[in-house]
Parts: C-alpha cells; structure tokens; sequence
C-alpha cells in the first residue's frame, strides 16, 4: 500500500475550494488595486504617441488577416451610419481635385470598357434636351463650324440624284418658272422633234439587239474624253 | 391621244429621256434624220443660188439659163457645194443645221472638237459610205459606239449634244400638263401604250 495515497485523497479533495478561494481573493486584490488606481491620471502619464512611435504598425498590419476583417465587417451597415453629406462639405473638393491629374487618371481607365456598362439609351432619356439647348449658343456653334469641309464631303450629286425632280416641277412653282424662262413654241417644238427621234432611236437600237441576241443596256457612251470631264 | 376634254394631248417624251443623253453615242435614226434635213437645206440654197444666177442672167442678157441634172456643171456644182456645207459645219463646231434641229454633233473618238482637217477627212470620206451599197452605215447600228465607216476613217463619232433631261422637265413644266382634265401620264412606265401614241 503506497503510504502517500490518504494525502493524495486529501489533496483531491481540497483543490476545488482552494482554487476557488484562490480565484475569489486575487479577484478582491485586483478590485482593491484597481479602485486605488486613477487610471486617467496613469494613462495621462503615458506618453501615445512615443508609444505608438515606438510599435511597427506595419508589422502588425502585415500580421493582421484583413481580408478576414472585412468579411466580418458589413460595409453596408458601415455606409448607411456615415453621413456623406456632412463628410463631403467638411472635404474641399477643388483642392483634392487640384492634386489630381486627371488625364493620367483618364489614361489608365478603358473607357470603352467603361462605355459599354452604361446605358446610354437611359441616360439620355434622363437628360432634358430643351433645357440643354437653352443653354446653347447655336450662333456661336455654328460659327465654329468650317460649312465649307462640310460641303466638301458632302456628295451634291447623290443628293440631287435623290431629288424628284418631275414631281417638283410638276406640284411647285419651280414648273411656272421654268416655263416662264425657257422658249415658247419654237422650242416646244424642238425638245418635241429630238425626243421622238430618241425614241425611234432607241426602238432601233432594241430591235437590233433582240436580233444580236444581247441584253439592250441604253444608249452607249459617252467617249472616254467626255467621260473624264464630267 | 386625245383627253377626256378632247384636248390634243402633247408628245410624251419617251423613256431615255428620263436622264440626260448629253454624250452619249446618237443613234441611227437622229443620225439618219439630221443628213435628210441637211440634204433639203443645202438643195434648197443650191436651187435658189441657181434661181438668182438665172434671174441675173436673164436680166443682164435677156436670156434665161437652164439647168439640169444632166448637166455635169451642176452636179460637180453641187457635190463642191454638199463639200463646203458639211466640212464647214463640221469644223466650224460639228453640228450641221440638221445636227442642231436633232441635237447631235461630230466630235472625235475622245470627245474633243474636230479640227477643220478632220473635218475635210470625215466629209472626203463620207461618200464612201454610200458607195459600198451603204453598208458603211451598219456600224452604228451594230457598233459599240454606233460609228459609221467615214466615221472610223476619220477618227471621228456622233453624240448626242442635247439634254433630254432638261427638255422632259420643260415639257412638263407647260401648264398644259399640269391641268385637272388632261392629267400628264408622263410617269408611265417604258413601253406602256400612251408613250406608243402619236400626237394627232
């Protein structure tokens, strides 16, 4: 029988109340310490920012799991409680925007990436035109405009091409003018002799081509000379 | 064709003037039609040249001249005169009296004025189209660019130097289109009868 065992079963049987006592009188000591302490007039005595000089933040930033941090941080929540309003008149835009440099920030956004998330379609429907126009000066826009570039690259003959002009001359006034600035009878008569000469021209020239068996395309022409000139 | 009003209805123009055919190769029948109304001017101005030498004649010496077609004077006379009358005209700006009445003209092979020397080429070889039973004219039916053998020989071709165009908005410019009665049917397709009907 090992001699030691009874001590042993006293031992036992007394660590519970002697940690618990223990626990209870460190308790007592630190409250009395702490009541006796003017922690205010402690940290006065500290010196923060030789402290904080002293901690190599980047260290225990490097140590702290951010990503982890911010998972756990609902921005959202965060967001609705900050006032931006208050925030933003406090911040003085003009001399943050004068630090920056706007075409190297513009240099490294894609904009056509950018572009083509907006819905341009929306915004313009959001925008009022009138009152955009208002404020244009169309003198002024149209005085910046070179009308001669312009015109240079505008095609007037695919234009005039699209013009009915039979139909003008026949429903406006430009027909009474013409009639009134061109000949009479004489004239009539000319346009009249050539047009069905045309026209036996033109039998002709179909006729002989059914024979040919060719395709009748118009009349030929005109000489390269001619061709070039115009 | 007659209106609804009884009204003479105007010639219509036909369907290619419906664009301008300033340049473009003249055809047989403005070719043909403008030589037949040259031939009755420069008759007609060499008979009446004729008539004045025998009107001078009988009255400088009381005796009346005759002339015939037999006589070989006469129509050496007339073949120099047909000679001057083209090759002027045709040198002069390619358009003979009958050329300017059907708007077509004599230009060379680019396009150019001819030269009073092509001119005298083209009118010494336009004979010869008649001397070969007329087959020299076949080229401007069956050519791609409705050239006649004097035509070839000299270097030469005929366009058309008038704008059908304009001439077609002329006519239906006149008010005589645009009344309620007699409505133009100038939009009529190519082909349709009304462009077929000869104005009365």
């Amino acid at each position: 029988m090992d001699p030691l065992a009874p001590l042993r079963t006293v031992g036992g049987r007394l660590a519970s109340p002697a940690e618990a006592l223990a626990q209870a009188i460190a308790e007592r000591v630190v409250g009395l310490v702490v009541g006796a302490l003017d922690l205010n007039a402690l940290l006065a005595e500290i010196d923060l920012n030789a402290l904080l000089a002293e901690i190599d933040l980047n260290a225990v930033l490097a140590e702290v799991d951010l990503g982890q941090v911010l998972d756990r941080i609902d921005v959202n929540q965060v967001l609705d409680q900050v006032q931006l309003d208050s925030l933003l008149a406090r911040i003085d835009l003009n001399s943050v925007m004068d630090r920056v440099d706007v075409n190297r920030l513009l240099a490294t956004v894609d904009l056509n990436r950018l572009l083509s998330t907006v819905d341009v379609t929306a915004l313009i429907g959001r925008v009022d035109v009138d009152q955009v126009l208002q404020q244009v000066d169309v003198n002024e826009v149209i005085g910046k405009v070179d009308l001669d570039a312009v015109i240079d690259r505008v095609d007037m003959n695919a234009v005039v091409q699209r013009i009915d002009l039979e139909a003008l001359v026949e429903q406006t006034d430009l027909g009474s003018i013409i009639a009134k600035s061109s000949g009479g009878m004489a004239s009539d008569l000319v346009d009249a002799v050539r047009s069905r000469t045309v026209g036996v021209d033109e039998s002709i020239a179909r006729w002989v081509a059914r024979l040919r068996r060719r395709p009748y395309p118009g009349p030929p022409g005109p000489p390269a000379g001619l061709r070039a000139a115009s | 064709m007659t209106a609804r009003t009884g009204e003479v209805r105007p010639f219509e123009p036909p369907p290619a003037a419906r664009e301008s055919l300033q340049g473009r190769y003249a055809g047989f029948a403005s070719r043909f039609a403008a030589f037949a109304v040259d031939l009755v001017v420069l008759t007609a101005i060499f008979l009446l040249v004729l008539a004045a030498i025998n009107f001078a004649a009988s009255v400088l010496t009381g005796n009346s001249v005759h002339f015939n077609r037999a006589n070989t004077w006469v129509v050496v006379a007339y073949a120099v005169w047909a000679f001057i009358y083209f090759a002027h005209f045709w040198g002069l700006n390619g358009k003979t009296p009958g050329g300017g009445l059907f708007g077509v003209q004599v230009v060379t092979n680019d396009g150019d004025d001819v030269s009073g020397r092509r001119a005298i080429g083209r009118t010494l070889a336009f004979p010869l189209s008649f001397l070969i039973l007329c087959l020299g004219f076949l080229g401007i039916l069956l050519g791609d660019q409705r050239r006649a053998l004097h035509d070839v020989i000299a270097g030469t071709t005929v366009i058309y130097c008038w704008d059908a165009r304009a001439a077609r908005l002329r006519m239906l410019s006149r008010p005589r289109y645009s009344t309620p009665h007699a409505p133009p049917e100038s939009h009529s397709l190519p082909g349709s009868p009304s462009q077929a009907d000869p104005p009365r």
